[in-house]
């Protein structure tokens, strides 16, 4: 186990060594000027150059790559350009709306889509397995920046019934900025209960055929205890996989509908980054957004050890 | 594991239902705070930094100028107790201060911080390096006193001094040390609270304020100092700005989509303000390389663009543009009718003929866009097909704002590129007809012309010498001018006392 | 898993279509590509041509389903979109196919290179597609092709992972080791044992890679770092008829549904070819 552990973890961090060169490489091959940028329409020539030289992007790309890493070793992910601020301190800014956003969506999306799943796979093959196993489809098949937008302008809009975009000013309480968050998560609940949906039902239909659920049947026991007791406990694995991914996918992939509705978190700030040539933010962003996500499944993975002891390496 | 599943569900399902109510019985931002949504972050508090419209708007409230600009685009004093005295052969600026004005950190503003500041805009903003070479020194006579002394007559420089674009702001001397400012501090009726960054802008009324005294007029006159704070909200897309707007988010947004005027219009807690006019979309010219250094293919150019088309695609409605030659708009005193039958040809078969009198072949016309504004694009696209239809081999080069910005420099890569500008108070103000610009339009007639016309500072002798430059535009096509546009804000019907205007200011905006 | 077994099994096709709404899928699916690939016979406008008094009529008379912003035909670019969308969508399917082959194959054959081949699969997977799509494409620049590259590259780990897998499993099976013992090239051991035993996951997966690429293009086109705007596709018409929400609300519509339906059927048909290569499955069916 300890090995195992170890293992992992020095695995952990080649990947986001590999990752950290992939951002930087990526990074520095796009064209765009970020001096000429911030200097705006009028400027010279010559004024861009100058503050390539004073921002530091004029030193060969190789002695750049050298410099990023040994700082990111040391968690110094480099300047912002546009903000003039360390890059951790502008993702940390961004941090709480990601965050929350991901949490609510998540929770959304399972409140819809784990009882329906276990039911759809309990009664497989009814006109509710069937509808449910359709409309979590259309959901997935549907562009999210539409199913935004039309929600935005309905319920927002029209009805007055959500804040239609934003954050909340800066005396919002944290009440109020969450308050801002409930129809992009439903938003985005809704997208992603389709994944989550068919992953439960699919567990629990391959765990209904096992034999040891049938012999708690035939043993005589309650429907709705072989489905709660026995096949649920072990549906719950791969399900709590699919969770752990699906909030790593939302931490980082909520970039459309951060944008829809304004809020500032880390996908509209990548957004933003590229649109201002911000190297340094793009790629503190990839890197800490997959870092996280490495960190994540190794956790899940982490799960699956504590939760079944079957699960042996 | 199943129990506490449910039961941690039913915990959030309330905490759901009572954030659900909270947005429900969300109360509107208190009444004396105007909250306003602009197109994007400003990247710098320090206007002298930046040409950008955006950081214009933002900072006009905590930093001044000397001078600034009234209703009617006519210069008026800010800073400055009144208009310069100026000597006979027009280089010398007597600037006599006012006092008792204060910065936002406490200190008294006299002639060393303005004569720190002006030098500061000579050596950084753009505007200001434009000048530079025609003066000689800007010197202190007295405490609140300054003279500008200048090697040759330059009748733009008070229009230059006033704009809060690349903007000689005054700023404290002690803050001037090195390349940039950390902390801005001004003089300005409000100042600076708190910043976060693609979230707002802060800003809350200076008790120390010391206003003039006029009327207010345009930027000029009494500064009222109405609302108590003004929050500038950066919100990037169009769509999510008007629908702030209409929900009450905002109580004022600038930048919208001339398409959704009518939801605007007719919405009953918004109405729409037109700023009639705006400005003009500009077809830069490169001639300095490529296809259009040849006079020939720059007029088949201009006999070919079906200008009215490319209008009516771009702002949809007649409301919001006009088919319009001269390069200043009814009502100013730049207007005149010089060149005027050069514009919107819309006539291949000419266009075609030039073509081949140029020996055309079939070297494709690149043009230089983005979709950062949306009109912009369709302009070109229109474009393109009217270009085709005369024989032009025509290719379009869509990229984002910051690779226009940075491809426009280098002259082998582009024939044309899109750009805008607001109607500006003067010619000057723009790099356009300057020889040394990017376009770089050099024309020994024209040079001529333009440099009589920034050192002459008779001003009806002045609209003569812009006439004839206006000529030179159409004769030799320094750049195009497609039109005049009409740009859209909204606002809440609570606000009043905010005029429209390219760079929107709310000091003496109240809430009902 | 006999080695001699053909491509696809006959019961494999009846099992895909015993299923109907896999059946209707597939046809939709082969309607929608049939008519965006007879564009130039069907469309019956030119879809650049521009008639821009007659811009943003409303669906019927000489424009059945509309006219867009330059009074262009939505009918008309609606089935040239067509082509260039799911042609990004197939060719991101193939190319990512391609590339994850190659990659997973390595991995899983050459022991010395599975650990850096693994952990660069593991990198790739961590970045966000959408956040690693957009990096890419902001630097190729917004062609077709280049979407396509950024695309594929992004989806590619997807394909690599399940071949390394697969090609570790079978690599050990008894008969890939005698035919090793035997002499046989290492390569047409790969193709003939591997890669054939292997090809149902990789159809499987490509075809909801299929879905999702032509999902990303969309999402690419509405942030602005898509593909060139003047080309029309699904996500350009939907991203340019986004500001007419009001006037013209078919200009998103029309594409929307398009992409819209062709991604549902993409995904049914995934789920039946799933359920129809994993016997287990279909038990439970």
């Amino acid at each position: 186990m300890t090995s195992y552990l170890l293992r992992r973890i020095f695995g952990l961090l080649v990947v986001v060594l590999i990752v950290l060169t992939i951002a930087f490489i990526i990074v520095r091959l796009a064209p765009g000027d970020p001096a000429a940028l911030m200097l705006g329409p009028e400027a010279t020539p010559e004024d861009a150059v100058a503050l390539r030289a004073q921002l530091g992007l004029d030193r060969p790309i190789f002695l750049q790559y050298l410099t990023f890493a040994a700082n990111a070793a040391r968690g110094d992910l480099g300047d912002s350009i546009f903000f003039n601020q360390p890059v951790l301190h502008v993702l940390a800014a961004r941090a709480e709306p990601t965050i929350f956003l991901a949490l609510f969506s998540l929770l959304i999306a399972l409140v819809i889509a784990t009882p329906i799943g276990i039911y759809a796979a309990y009664r497989r093959g009814s006109w509710l397995d069937q509808i449910s196993i359709s409309t979590a489809m259309l959901a997935a098949s549907v562009p999210s920046f539409w199913t935004g937008l039309m929600f935005q302008r309905y319920f927002a809009t029209e009805l007055g019934w959500f804040h239609a975009a934003g954050y909340g000013g800066p005396d919002a309480t944290f009440i109020e900025r969450m308050s801002y968050l409930i129809l992009p998560s439903i938003v985005l609940g809704i997208v992603n209960s389709a994944l989550i949906l068919r992953f439960t039902r699919t567990s629990m239909l391959d765990i209904l055929g096992e034999d040891y659920i049938r012999t708690a049947r035939s043993k005589g026991m309650s429907e709705r205890r072989v489905i709660l007791r026995h096949a649920l406990k072990n549906a719950a694995i791969p399900i709590i996989t699919v969770i752990g991914l699906t909030f790593a996918l939302l931490v980082s992939g909520a970039v459309v509908t951060e944008r829809v509705f304004n809020i500032p978190g880390m996908g509209n700030l990548v957004v933003s980054a590229v649109l201002r040539r911000d190297y340094p933010v793009i790629q503190g962003t990839l890197i800490v957004v997959a870092t996280l996500y490495v960190v994540i499944n190794l956790l899940t993975d982490l799960c699956y050890l504590l939760i079944d002891k079957r699960v042996r390496y | 594991m199943t129990i506490s599943f449910s039961a941690g569900l039913g915990r959030i399902t309330s905490a759901l239902t009572v954030a659900l109510m909270v947005t429900a019985l969300a109360l509107p931002a208190r009444a004396d705070t105007v909250n306003v949504a602009i197109i994007g972050e400003p990247d710098t508090f320090d206007p002298m930094m930046s040409t950008k419209d955006v950081v214009s708007i933002v900072t006009q409230h905590f930093v001044e100028t000397l001078y600034t600009f009234d209703g009617s685009w006519s210069v008026v004093p800010l800073l400055a107790q009144s208009l310069p005295d100026i000597s006979n052969n027009g280089k010398t600026y007597r600037i006599a201060l006012r006092q008792g004005i204060v910065f936002h950190d406490g200190s008294a503003m006299n002639s060393a911080d303005v004569v720190a500041s002006l030098n500061r805009w000579l050596t950084v903003a753009t505007r200001g390096k434009g000048v530079a070479d025609k003066i000689d020194e800007v010197v202190a006579t007295g405490s609140h006193s300054i003279e500008i002394r200048m090697n040759e007559a330059y009748s733009p420089l008070l229009s230059l001094l006033a704009f809060s674009n690349s903007a000689a702001a005054i700023y404290p001397e002690e803050i001037l040390t090195g390349d940039t400012i950390d902390q801005v501090i001004g003089t300005g009726p409000y100042q600076l609270v708190d910043h976060v960054p693609d979230q707002y802008i802060q800003m809350a009324r200076f008790d120390d304020y010391v206003s003039r005294s006029e009327p207010s007029n345009g930027a000029g006159g009494t500064r009222t100092q109405a609302p108590d704070e003004i929050r500038f909200l950066p919100v990037p897309d169009p769509n999510t700005r008007v629908e702030g707007l209409l929900s009450g988010q905002y109580h004022f947004a600038d930048g919208l989509p001339t398409e959704s005027y009518g939801r605007i219009d007719g919405a009953s807690g918004a109405d729409p303000v037109l700023l009639r006019p705006f400005g003009w979309p500009i077809f830069a010219i490169n001639h300095k390389a490529g296809l259009l250094t040849d006079l020939n293919i720059r007029q088949a150019l201009q006999a070919a663009l079906p200008i009215d088309d490319m209008l009516f695609a771009a702002f949809g409605d007649e409301n919001f543009f006009v088919v319009d030659a001269p390069l200043y708009p009814e009502g100013w005193a730049w207007r005149n009718n010089a060149g005027v039958e050069y514009y919107n040809q819309n006539d291949p078969t000419r266009a075609a003929g030039l073509l081949k009198t140029a020996n055309y072949d079939d070297t494709p016309l690149r043009i230089l866009t983005s979709r950062q504004y949306e009109f912009h694009f369709k302009m070109a696209e229109v474009a393109k097909v009217g270009l085709e239809a005369a024989g032009f081999a025509v290719h379009m080069d869509v990229v984002d704002w910051a690779t226009l910005g940075q491809r426009r420099n280098d002259p082998a890569l582009w024939d044309i590129y899109i750009t805008h500008s607001p109607f500006l108070p003067e010619p000057a103000l723009t790099s356009l007809y300057a020889p040394t610009s990017r376009l770089g339009w050099k024309e020994k007639e024209k040079d001529d012309i333009l440099n009589n016309f920034t050192t002459q500072t008779d001003p009806a002798a002045r609209r003569d010498l812009f006439a004839q430059l206006q000529q030179k535009v159409f004769e030799d096509v320094g750049f195009i001018k497609i039109g005049g546009f009409n740009a859209l804000m909204g606002k809440s019907s609570d606000l009043d006392g905010v005029a429209p205007s390219p760079w929107p200011f709310f000091w003496n905006a109240t809430l009902n | 898993m006999a080695s001699a077994a053909p491509l696809i099994e006959p019961r494999f096709i009846d099992l895909l279509l015993s299923r109907r709404a896999v059946a209707v899928a597939l046809v939709v699916l082969l309607i929608v590509l049939a008519v965006c690939l007879l564009a130039n016979l069907l469309a019956p406008e030119d879809p650049m041509k521009m008639s821009v008094r007659q811009r943003l009529t409303a669906p019927g008379g000489d424009f059945w389903l509309g006219a867009d912003a330059f009074g262009r035909d939505v009918l008309s670019r609606l089935l040239y979109a067509g082509r260039v969308s799911l042609g990004i969508g197939g060719g991101v399917a193939l190319l990512s196919s391609l590339i994850g082959i190659l990659i997973g194959l390595c991995a899983g054959f050459f022991r010395h290179l599975d650990g850096l081949f693994s952990r660069l699969i593991d990198a790739m997977m961590a970045f966000p597609d959408i956040l690693l799509a957009i990096a890419l494409v902001s630097i190729l620049g917004g062609s077709i092709v280049n979407v396509m590259i950024a695309l594929s590259i992004v989806y590619a780990p997807r394909i690599a992972r399940i071949v390394r897998a697969s090609t570790l499993v079978i690599r050990e099976l008894p008969y890939v080791e005698a035919a090793h013992a035997l002499g046989s090239n290492t390569f047409v051991i790969m193709y003939d044992h591997v890669l054939r035993n292997i090809l149902s996951p990789i159809i499987v997966q490509s075809t909801f890679i299929f879905a999702y690429a032509m999902l990303a293009e969309a999402g690419l086109s509405f942030l602005g770092v898509g593909v060139d705007p003047a080309t029309p596709t699904w996500g350009t018409m939907i991203n340019e008829g986004r500001q007419y929400i009001d006037q013209a609300a078919f200009l998103i519509l029309f594409p929307g549904l398009a992409i819209s339906i062709s991604v549902l059927s993409l995904q049914l048909i995934g789920d039946g070819l799933r359920d129809a290569m994993d016997p287990r499955l279909a038990k439970n069916l």
